[in-house]
């Protein structure tokens, strides 16, 4: 290399005044370019996309966002295809409060494990067969609505539908096989937002679904075993789908990808070990329980509290619900955005407080929400605690890629989880079985958020600092390549395995926000008046 | 700036409350009507098979004229307080406009004093539940001004119940065994395929 990386005035960002300022491209020298790769898009040494083209279907990388999205997506629908038509199942199959309480639970903990093996699926199998796997084999247990005839019938199909919000994990790791860091915040954000966005559209789907089988000639307890059928058969066609046209990593499947020995296979317990022993896993697994969590929850219980407390008709309440949902569309990229945007100038700090301020600012909404009388400022909170609380989901995620190179499917997997069981949680404590009225389960939940988010001004990357300290000074220390190798032992170093970790962290620097644009001098450079 | 917006607040949460608080309470009726119904206490009705019969008349007793402004009367299945436990959708409110005791219509007539019966098939959609029938006399703006109804004031006898149809079929249970096969099999079949494939091209 004639020049040294990073060193005052070798930066050519900016020269030519037409580099893009957002994050939808990555153009600085930071990011190792591969220009000899035949791609759609321009990609870096790992073959990750460094452009984000939103309505491109180029494999593969914008075919496998598009893959990844919509089936997230179907899983959501599936998973809160019941709640909309709660009124009219609570009357067939004589169900009590509590038992739709529990019915709500329920489909949220499913998932907690499913979530954490798809994490290691993802690391071992490959993001498209756990993915693909997952949503037909959940497909049944969509169909199995039509045998349902009492309470605990219920809740065990709901409980079972819930397994395959898994599909979220294998949506993130495969986003972080196929695009660059630096607009991976973005990328995420996007993905998962859109695929949260089921969750409003289902109670749009549903409604819409159940009107015209009753129209049809159905009664309606007949009609609404009938609607499950649809979002069934999308768990069956996004499942061929993702078989037919997905790819796990840009070069190819990962089963063929190792057999040619160009990616190392890994043994489960180490990538478990390195997950577990780090504790900024276990900080964002509290956190997302309290983003994510907090919006599956409110998924559950929304329609239901405008329906009561400001009696408004099923459908009027299914809309305001579906609009809280919905808001995913723009809310959870913004997250992601954001994220990234902070990066530029202030590196991961600015991630860091980017999640602690879109998180608080939630929380201080949701407890509003449960104290207002009136209809137009009930739904202005609960439209501003969706954005609050859904862009923190984007801006974890936009920090999550960081945390580890070689435990990010389990990190993924147990950060996912972490957010269902928030969500379980929090609907025992507050919704459930509570002796308050929701609208007081609302308000402390709302503080409860703002509570459980103050963590994350403990989490602290050497190579970067924290929310408060700045980075390690320590030159090996320091370094983003000493954090992400210090996860393979020597043994395993000697075999080379470690060699895509090594990829990412070059690939990573721009965490270091814009003003540290020179990287630290190398050790055997060191300037004369020391 | 502050004022304008504080008064704005404050004029919509008090529309709200001011909205919210009119209109007819139960406790104001007067219980008028004789009211009674075919089923027997404890006898359990098929939902859109079994048929209820319900007669209803102007109780002489009270003085003539009290039903001069009643205009028509509505006929409804409500809940006995047994199905209303645990389910706080059925509650009964005094305030009849947020009342949910008695959502089930059987039949809506012009009013006369005596002679009054109707006979209803139990329809459907009638859940399973523990039920009595009220009649509202209703007047000319549409507002309750008097009700009766088969069971006691504490709505404790005279109580019959409906069983429910369950809404499954066995055509619908057949159907969805098949698509259920069908996702697994061609799960596997896919599966199957690529490791062969890979095999193959070893």
């Amino acid at each position: 290399m004639p020049e040294i990386e990073g060193s005052p005035g070798t930066s050519m960002h900016g020269v030519t005044g037409r580099e893009p300022v957002l994050a939808f491209s990555v153009a600085s020298p930071m990011v190792h370019m591969d220009h000899n790769a035949k791609f759609d898009l321009p990609v870096d040494s790992e073959h990750k996309a460094t452009v984000f083209k939103l309505f491109s279907f180029a494999n593969p990388h914008m075919r496998t966002f598009h893959l990844s999205w919509i089936s997230f997506f179907t899983t959501f629908i599936s998973t809160f295809a019941a709640a909309p038509l709660v009124p009219i199942i609570r009357d067939n199959l004589n169900l009590t409060k509590s038992d739709i309480g529990n019915a709500g639970v329920a489909s949220v903990s499913g998932s907690i494990f499913s979530r954490l093996v798809m994490g290691a699926v993802c690391d071992l199998l490959g993001p498209r067969y756990g993915c693909a796997f997952l949503i037909m084999l959940s497909a049944p247990t969509v169909f199995c609505m039509s045998f349902v005839s009492d309470a605990s019938g219920y809740i065990v199909v709901r409980f079972m539908i819930g397994f395959s919000l898994a599909t979220f994990v294998s949506c993130q790791y495969w986003m972080s096989t196929m695009f660059n860091s630096k607009i991976i915040g973005l990328v995420n954000g996007t993905a998962a937002g859109w695929g949260n966005m089921g969750g409003g559209a289902t109670q749009l789907l549903m409604p819409v679904l159940f009107e015209i089988i009753k129209k049809a000639g159905a009664t309606p307890f007949t009609a609404w075993r009938i609607a499950f059928f649809v979002p069934g058969w999308f768990n069956v066609i996004m499942g061929i789908l993702v078989l037919t046209l997905g790819q796990d990593l840009p070069d190819g499947n990962l089963g063929a990808l190792q057999k040619k020995g160009d990616v190392a296979k890994d043994k489960f317990g180490k990538v478990l070990w390195y997950a577990v022993t780090n504790y900024r896993t276990w900080i964002f697994v509290l956190l997302y329980g309290y983003s994510m969590g907090v919006e599956l929850t409110i998924d559950n219980v929304i329609a239901e509290y405008f329906y009561d407390r400001f009696d408004l008709q099923l459908h009027l309440a299914g809309i305001i619900a579906a609009c809280f949902g919905m808001a995913n569309l723009l809310a959870r990229p913004f997250g992601g955005f954001t994220s990234d945007y902070m990066a530029k100038r202030f590196g991961m700090r600015g991630r860091l407080w980017n999640l602690w301020l879109l998180q608080t600012a939630g929380g201080v909404c949701c407890v509003c929400l449960g104290l207002v009388n009136s209809l137009p400022l009930a739904i202005t909170f609960m439209m501003l605690f969706s954005i609050g609380a859904q862009a923190a989901c984007g801006a974890t995620f936009g920090i999550i890629p960081f945390i580890s190179r070689r435990s990010l499917g389990i990190i993924s997997g147990m950060t996912g989880a972490g957010g269902n069981f928030g969500s379980g949680l929090t609907q025992l404590i507050f919704f459930a079985s509570a002796p308050f009225s929701t609208a007081k389960g609302l308000t402390y939940m709302g503080l409860m958020i703002i509570g459980c988010t103050l963590p994350v001004s403990l989490v602290h990357f050497p190579q970067w600092g924290s929310m408060f300290l700045p980075p390690s000074k320590d030159i090996v220390k320091g370094s983003e390549e000493h954090y992400y190798v210090s996860e393979w032992t020597e043994e395993e170093k000697q075999k080379g395995m470690h060699q895509a970790s090594l990829k990412f962290a070059e690939n990573c620097r721009s965490e270091r926000g814009g003003k540290v644009a020179s990287a630290p001098t190398p050790p055997n450079n060191t300037p004369g008046h020391v | 700036m502050a004022v304008p917006a504080g008064f704005l607040v404050i004029s919509l949460l008090l529309s709200c409350f001011a909205a919210t608080s009119y209109g007819v309470y139960f406790s104001s009726l007067k219980e008028t009507l004789e009211v009674t119904a075919s089923p027997t206490k404890g006898q359990v009705l098929k939902a859109g098979d079994d048929k209820i019969t319900v007669t209803w008349r102007f109780n002489q007793t009270y003085s003539a004229g009290t039903d001069s402004d009643y205009k028509t009367i509505k006929v409804k299945l409500c809940y006995a307080p047994i199905s209303q436990k645990d389910r706080s959708w059925r509650k009964t409110v005094d305030l009849l406009k947020k009342d949910k005791t008695c959502p089930h219509k059987i039949v809506a007539r012009p009013y006369t004093a005596s002679n009054n019966s109707f006979t209803w098939t139990v329809e459907r959609d009638i859940p399973s539940a523990v039920y009595f029938v009220r009649a509202f006399a209703v007047n000319a703006e549409d507002q309750q001004v008097a009700y009766g109804q088969t069971t006691d004031a504490h709505k404790s006898t005279n109580l019959f119940e409906v069983q429910a149809i369950t809404g499954r079929h066995v055509s619908l249970d057949i159907t969805s065994v098949c698509f259920s096969a069908f996702s697994i099999v061609s799960l596997a079949g896919f599966f199957y395929m690529e490791k062969r494939k890979s095999k193959a091209s070893q």
